[in-house]
């Protein structure tokens, strides 16, 4: 009896999708019709999955449709991109991008000038730290020791050739005193790593670091941001050194160029709304994402978008990533 | 801390939902660990959206038996079917399945069973009673002491292989070169990828031991024509007697306390406890050349390696807020979304919490061994159904086991290659278990020491002279001519006896 009902809520299921399939032109207005998808390179339970499922829910509030998050794991995005620009552009395939996409793009791996921006929705915020009890007592300390013994100081980063390597590497440029970064698999890793003493500084963004400031076990040194975090007052920006780097992590969702613009913009709109439920907002807040999560339409976001593919080519070119 | 446990207890037996949770928990875990392709981190990651109905605490309860039940789940599809349900059961695969071709499977279940129990309550206990300093301890081991015991891990390859030992090296160095396919980790550049940069994920492990061992399984029976009957019988699991684990004490001893370190320790997890219990276990055994071929030690080691691994893993989640494996990172978003800031604090601040998780990991750890029991018996059901059914399902598993982990259509190439790959060794004889150890353990050795001579300014003193890493080291080597001594000793014994004949 248990079996028969559930090949019965199976067959509506279907049904539901069948007709899904068959009907989508039946009329723009009723878009979306069915599931939308969102390929992304981070693996279930991290933070841009969260992302995905936390501004999901009010996404189906809105729509009745669902968002899912499609896990392609794995070489710095690269295949997670590759599979999304083989899925067809019929508004159904969203990609979640940020400064991974544009990197790649830098390195020549993929071509950023594929996507359809339909909005920005997260830009995160990064510190540089030091061990609570350690020699470096501020951002001077540092600055000092590293004109001292260019490269002689070593930072701890999360991923290889990835964006915290690039904030580095802008801070090395405009403070004129070298540190060296040291990659590592994990936050987790390098948060140790720093802890056990066995790397100088940190870099990391403020969510994941918030227990250990709180604790007394990292101290923040400086952050990138435009102005000062309201919970650090203490922490300077580098800005306010003379130094010009704001660069965060953000987050984001595209379509395919060749989607319809009609497409990005009823998804933006969803989006939009969604980003202002209170239930996404929570989840926001509860990750320290609402400092300065500015919301970006299609062509803000495009904007966006430009100007950090000239920035990024510049930096791997720096970095000496490419020639 | 007495009050703590008061508390927590309370707050368990309070009403039936909590129960209910470590209990649904553990089931789910066990499931998600024995199905291939759902691994315990996956099973975590579902349920976190349905935390959020829920109060942390129950949340964290729900989670952690998870995590407990999913990482013995793997060893049950491991022993009957040669099938690594979870990439922490490779291991068990090796010596679990022979066993259980020895008409004995209700023996190997049984053993797998009472090892993770045994294992999962001590790194339970090692989380209770003492997990702020040994979080502590964990911080010593930096690039270099994670290098030196990837090394020691790698050097028990010497030890391993009764027939040739230029093969178990030759396995060896294999598994380090598949390693390395794929973005560098520390520069991002691709290598080996042969221009494709989907191939810049990498071989998955997953994809290549469920290759190495399911496929390569399925292949092997199905070439052998004529047997078509089932030879695996007996399958009712059969715990081990008190005495039976006496003979084991020491395995469970010190793959239990192996566990428990790698566990706490970042960046590495079940599946490489596994891996170091079991070779340790090899290293230190009188008969080494039993291994391999059904020997109780090699089910008893990696198992309670494993889940000595899980409590040990919740210690620098719950005393630091870093989390020691893939499966609590998750854990950890799931509670950033409850609104609690993970932290050298979160012990402090939320002491229900985390004496709740201790009780509640005991109890799902307890309540594993009844259920336990009744999923092995369910599972070795399939056993009644003719092999050419069962083999084939194997094979339709693998590929969409393979692929719903990670949609990526290179890891069903994978996955077929190294089936085929492992058919071939297994018709040379050659090991598999060093293959697998160099491919879990290169990558470890190889990116910690290029990250220790970025910090050293690529001076090699700094690096072997740490007291840790400087013992580990040379531990490695004796090991390593002890081990070959051992190989050379047994050679020359054959050698002996064929004379006498």
């Amino acid at each position: 009896m248990k079996r028969r009902q559930f090949i019965g809520a199976n067959l509506g299921v279907l049904g539901m999708l069948s007709a899904g399939v068959v009907l989508p032109i039946s009329a723009e207005e009723a878009y979306p019709a069915r599931t939308v998808e969102v390929i992304n390179q981070f693996g279930p339970g991290g933070g841009t999955d969260n992302f995905i499922k936390a501004i999901g829910r009010p996404f189906y509030k809105i729509t009745k449709r669902t968002l899912v998050g499609i896990s392609v794991q794995g070489g710095g995005g690269v295949p997670a991109a590759q599979t999304f620009f083989s899925r067809p552009a019929d508004g159904y395939t969203m990609m979640a991008i940020g400064p991974e996409e544009m990197i790649n793009d830098a390195l020549g791996r993929i071509d950023s000038s594929l996507f359809r921006p339909v909005a920005r929705i997260q830009y995160d915020q990064g510190l540089f730290y030091a061990l609570g009890k350690g020699k470096f007592k501020s951002i001077q300390d540092v600055i000092t020791a590293a004109k001292a013994n260019p490269e002689e100081i070593k930072i701890a980063v999360t991923g290889a050739a990835g964006f915290d390597q690039v904030v580095v590497g802008l801070w090395n440029l405009a403070s004129g005193g070298k540190i060296t970064p040291v990659p590592f698999g994990s936050a987790a890793e390098s948060i140790a790593a720093v802890l056990g003493g066995h790397v100088d500084l940190l870099y990391e963004e403020y969510g994941p670091a918030r227990g250990m400031i709180e604790s007394g076990d990292l101290r923040p040194l400086v952050i990138f941001t435009e102005k000062r975090l309201p919970v650090l007052p203490a922490v300077p920006t580098a800005l306010e050194l003379g130094y010009d780097v704001t660069l965060g992590r953000w987050r984001g969702f595209a379509l395919k160029k060749a989607d319809s613009e009609a497409h990005a913009k009823k998804l933006y709109d969803i989006l939009a709304e969604a980003s202002k439920a209170p239930e996404y907002k929570a989840v926001e807040e509860k990750s320290a994402l609402q400092y300065r999560s500015v919301l970006f339409g299609p062509d803000e976001f495009a904007t966006f978008l430009n100007e950090q593919r000239l920035l990024y080519k510049k930096m791997v070119k720096e970095l000496g990533y490419t020639k | 801390m007495l009050d703590g446990y008061i508390s927590a207890f309370e707050y368990i037996f309070s009403g039936p939902l909590s129960i209910l949770l470590i209990v649904g928990g553990t089931i789910w875990g066990i499931l998600f660990g024995a199905v291939p392709g759902l691994t315990g981190i996956v099973g975590v990651a579902l349920l976190i959206p349905f935390t959020f109905a829920l109060e942390p605490t129950q949340g964290l309860l729900l989670l952690g038996s998870v995590y407990v039940g999913s990482t013995y789940g793997g060893s049950i599809s491991a022993i009957l079917f040669n099938t690594p349900g979870s990439p922490e059961a490779a291991c068990t695969a090796l010596d679990g399945h022979p066993m259980a071709k020895q008409g004995q499977a209700g023996r190997a279940l049984g053993i797998a069973l009472s090892a993770s129990a045994i294992g999962g309550i001590f790194g339970t206990l090692a989380l209770m009673l003492l997990a702020p300093p040994l979080a502590r301890v964990a911080l010593s081991f930096g690039p270099a002491e994670y290098f030196a015991l990837a090394t020691l891990g790698i050097t028990a390859i010497a030890s391993i292989g009764s027939g040739s030992f230029l093969k178990g090296i030759l396995s060896g160095l294999i598994g380090i070169g598949i390693a390395t396919v794929g973005a560098d980790p520390l520069t991002g550049i691709g290598r080996f990828t042969f221009g494709n940069d989907m191939f810049l994920t990498g071989v998955g492990f997953v994809p290549a031991i469920i290759g190495l061992f399911a496929l390569s399984e399925v292949l092997e029976r199905f070439s052998e024509r004529g047997v078509v009957g089932e030879v695996i019988a007996k399958t009712s699991t059969k715990l081990p007697s008190i005495v039976e684990l006496i003979t084991l004490k020491w395995t469970l001893l010190r793959s239990s306390f192996i566990g428990l370190v790698i566990g706490i320790l970042p960046g590495v997890g079940a599946t490489t406890a596994s891996f170091i219990g079991y070779s340790e276990a090899v290293r230190w055994s009188k008969t080494p050349e039993k291994f391999g071929k059904g020997a109780p030690e090699g089910i008893a080691a990696p198992e309670s390696a494993n889940n000595s691994a899980v409590g040990g893993a919740m210690i620098p989640l719950l005393a630091l807020g870093i989390p020691g494996s893939a499966t609590t990172a998750v854990m950890l978003g799931g509670l950033t979304i409850h609104g609690i800031v993970p932290g050298p604090l979160l012990m402090l601040q939320n002491k229900e919490l985390v004496f709740s998780v201790f009780v509640g990991m005991m109890l799902a750890n307890l309540l594993m061994i009844v259920f336990g029991l009744k999923a092995a018996t369910i599972f070795a059901k399939v056993l009644d159904v003719p092999y050419a059914l069962v083999g084939s399902a194997i094979a339709v598993f693998c590929i969409t086991g393979v692929y719903a982990l990670n949609n990526n259509m290179i890891d069903i190439a994978v996955m077929l290659s190294f089936g085929a790959f492992g058919f071939f060794l297994k018709k040379f004889d050659v090991p598999i278990a060093p293959l697998i150890i160099g491919m879990v353990l290169g990558p470890i050795a190889e990116t910690n020491l290029r990250r220790a001579l970025i910090l050293s300014d690529f001076r090699l003193d700094p690096i072997i002279s740490s007291p840790l890493s400087a013992s580990l080291l040379i531990l490695s080597v004796v090991s390593l001519m002890y081990g070959f001594y051992g190989q050379y000793r047994r050679f020359k014994r054959a050698q002996m006896q064929m004379k006498r004949l």
